[in-house]
């Protein structure tokens, strides 16, 4: 009773307490942004995956494999999956309005099938918007205004086509939001159509009159044979419908949606009819030469029909915040029924080369996400060591306030405070501190992850005004256009139990110092 | 009937290992109810006598005659006791008043008078009677004088009312023994004199045995009887003639 009446009052007493209550929380709060931002960075490398190629990937590359018409049939039937939708994805090139070409990843996809399995739609960025972007005061978005005109876009960019001038719908690319760098991003984290002027190859300047999503790009991408030799670039002209932001700088600088019939009739992966030599050669077909009546034995060709093909069909799971392992799991065994079903003609189920590929987006950049899932175990192992530092400072303060206080030990002692009860006291006092630092900590630790992307862009303000550079999250190299932050429960109990325990134990030393002391001695201290 | 008795009592302190004897093989008993004085100059061993029969040190195993000390408190031995034992003796059986007062800075003086309570009964116990300790404080405080100071903290009070708040709190747990340590030795001796009377008037009340050190021998002509102590040996004064 008497430790808790001695600690309120202690607490208050002295700022050296405090000042360790400080070192406390600055710690918690450093573990707890790094551990924020790390763990949010991963979340949404994870989470960006799925906006644009769902939860599972069946993939055959290049050559591509046929019925997928049918597969998707089997794995929409199944009550995991929610929807299947069919993909090319082949590299190209493409030519901008201003003059530019870019290599760009082409996926040819049906926009309304594309839209149940990903988040497609959400993706689109020239659509209405009702309300401004947080930060535009101004209302300088030009999605506020022109409502009808934006819906026509959304219509247009989900379905990857545009009429034509004859109204006939043709097929439309939706690029990323980053791959013409003809938008300009404003300060309130919008675009506006930019780039109004263009230099040609002899210096000399136009105008361009026509936002991007308003004109036309010529794609490149080359076809190979039956051999899997690439044959000449095919191009075609393609309006621009929309553009997609989906919140991954490299996707939004590389990808380019376009309308999958026209990519297949490309890449010559559309359903076709050939000339095929008869897989069974028949000793006693005779062909007479209608020409010269001369008989000979020429196994006759046949024209068969060439099923459309695709590289991949994209699956999503039932439900979200799922994990897609036991998805993965269940197309590999349907998959596998469908290539028993169509031995030969499609790749087959298995381990190794010559084996469809079936992967999570994790299984797709399991290089990059074990690197950041190391790097975060890394950075958070350097910055707890890095804490233990405030282990070492209430240590110092408490010793110095165990010498301080000698004499109120002696005090207790000789009115029949027992030695656990003296050393309890030190360890209260140190549990106090530490819960005031923890608890400090975790609001400037709340304060900072909520506001992190405000706070950076003033910090590149200020710099500004003084002529330097001090973006420090740059789009382009860090993946996202924003800073990542995630606030998990468990991890915040981690980090105030963590923040509560080192103050403890930085306490114990003095408290057992404390505890032993002589109270003849402690009275007599000077 | 002797409260208190003493044989064999020896202590040794090492300074730079060099061996400081304060007290030689000595022997005392104090009756129930009586007031002791201890009467020696500074450095004679007063306060290590204190020190000793309150508990707050040990003596040493045995005296130069290979004798072991006995120190017995209502026939109970407290040489052989344990450290956890000996807290409880002094939080029920023993109140320390002390030269300089040693009152804890940071809180108020009832709280430092509650201290004991809060001591002696633990967390539940208290709390469970902690209006009956708080109404004992008051009382003890009125007693002494201090019922109008209960929120001042010690470095606002004169030394004489400090005084006050240190024989309060030593009283607060209905100790059979007090232990005076130079009580007034801080004070002017008007404001000791007061002290003393309040001591007195507190002892009767209470029926209590104490045993006060001091160098004055005008104060300890107050005493039922008086003790000197020399060369660390306890002397009985000289019968009158």
């Amino acid at each position: 009773m008497y430790q808790a009446l001695l600690t309120r009052r202690y607490l208050f007493s002295k700022i050296m307490p405090l000042l360790a209550a400080v070192a406390v929380a600055l710690c918690c709060a450093m573990v707890l942004i790094v551990w924020s931002v790390m763990g949010g960075f991963l979340a949404m490398l994870i989470g960006s995956g799925r906006t644009l190629t769902g939860d599972v990937a069946v993939t055959w590359p290049t050559a591509g494999f046929a019925y997928y018409d049918e597969l998707i049939e089997r794995l929409e039937a199944d009550p995991m999956i929610e929807a299947a939708a069919p993909m090319i994805e082949t590299f190209g090139v493409i030519a901008l309005p201003s003059g530019r070409t870019e290599t760009v990843i082409v996926r040819g996809v049906e926009g309304a099938t594309y839209a149940r399995v990903t988040d497609f739609e959400r993706t689109l960025y020239w659509v209405p918007m009702e309300r401004p972007m947080p930060k535009d005061r101004e209302g300088e978005d030009w999605r506020l205004r022109s409502h009808e005109a934006w819906d026509m876009h959304r219509e247009h960019g989900l379905a990857l086509a545009e009429p034509g001038d004859d109204g006939v719908p043709r097929p439309a690319v939706v690029p990323g939001i980053a791959v013409a760098e003809a938008n300009i991003r404003r300060a309130w984290g919008g675009f506006v159509p930019g780039a109004a002027v263009v230099t040609g190859p002899d210096g000399s300047t136009r105008f361009l009159d026509r936002a991007f999503f308003n004109d036309e790009v010529t794609l490149y991408v080359a076809p190979q044979d039956d051999q899997g030799r690439v044959r000449d670039m095919v191009a075609r002209v393609f309006p621009v419908a929309n553009e997609f932001q989906s919140g991954l700088y490299e996707i939004d600088r590389r990808v380019v949606l376009a309308e999958l019939g026209a990519i297949q009739a490309m890449l010559g992966m559309n359903e076709g009819r050939r000339l095929r030599e008869p897989s069974v050669f028949d000793p006693f077909a005779i062909e007479e030469d209608p020409e010269t009546g001369a008989e000979a034995i020429r196994p006759p060709a046949e024209f068969v029909r060439d099923p459309a093909r695709v590289t991949t069909v994209l699956i999503r799971g039932v439900g979200d915040g799922r994990d897609p392992r036991p998805l993965a799991q269940r197309v590999r065994e349907i998959y596998r029924g469908f290539a028993a079903d169509h031995a030969g003609m499609v790749p087959p189920e298995g381990e190794g080369l010559g084996t469809i590929l079936i992967q999570t987006w994790e299984d797709q950049n399991r290089t990059l996400i074990e690197a950041v899932k190391k790097e975060t175990a890394l950075v958070l192992i350097l910055f707890s060591i890095i804490s233990f530092t405030a282990v070492f400072l209430v240590l110092a303060i408490f010793w110095a306030m165990v010498s301080e206080k000698t004499r109120d030990i002696g005090i207790l002692r000789s009115i029949g405070a027992s030695r656990a009860g003296v050393a309890w006291l030190w360890l209260r006092y140190g549990a106090a501190i530490g819960l005031i630092g923890t608890l400090l900590g975790m609001g400037i630790a709340f304060a900072v992850i909520l506001n992190i992307n405000e706070i950076h862009d003033l910090i590149g303000a200020v710099g500004a005004l003084f002529g330097m550079n001090t973006v420090i999250w740059d789009p382009s190299v860090y993946y996202f256009a924003r800073i990542p932050t995630e606030i998990v429960p468990w991890k915040v109990a981690v980090v105030f139990t963590g923040g509560l325990l080192s103050s403890v134990v930085g306490a114990l030393i003095p408290a057992i110092r404390a505890a032993w002391m002589h109270p003849v001695r402690a009275l007599g201290f000077e | 009937m002797s409260i208190l008795r003493v044989e064999h009592l020896s202590k040794t302190y090492r300074l730079r290992r060099e061996p400081v004897p304060v007290l030689r093989d000595l022997a005392l008993s104090v009756e129930r109810g009586e007031w002791l004085a201890v009467l020696g100059s500074s450095g004679s061993g007063k306060s290590t006598l204190l020190h000793l029969l309150g508990g707050l040190d040990r003596p040493d195993k045995t005296n130069d005659h290979g004798m072991p000390p006995i120190i017995e408190f209502e026939q109970r031995r407290l040489d052989g006791l344990s450290q956890a034992a000996l807290d409880r003796y002094r939080s029920r059986d023993v109140g320390f008043v002390f030269q300089f007062y040693h009152l804890v800075p940071e809180l108020t003086v009832l709280e430092n008078v509650l201290l004991g309570p809060m001591i002696r009964r633990g967390r539940f116990a208290y709390a469970a009677h902690r209006k009956e300790a708080r109404d004992r404080a008051s009382g003890l405080l009125e007693a002494v004088g201090l019922s109008h100071r209960l929120g001042h903290r010690p470095a606002e009070l004169s030394g004489g009312e400090r005084q006050r708040v240190a024989i309060a709190r030593a009283l607060i747990n209905e100790p059979k023994l007090l232990l005076a340590d130079e009580p007034t030795g801080n004070l002017d001796r008007a404001t000791g004199q007061k002290i003393l009377d309040a001591v007195a008037g507190l002892r009767a009340q209470h029926e209590l045995t104490m045993v006060m050190v001091t160098h004055d021998p005008v104060l300890a002509s107050r005493a039922d009887r008086v003790v000197t102590l020399e060369a660390g040996r306890l002397r009985e004064p000289e019968p009158a003639a």
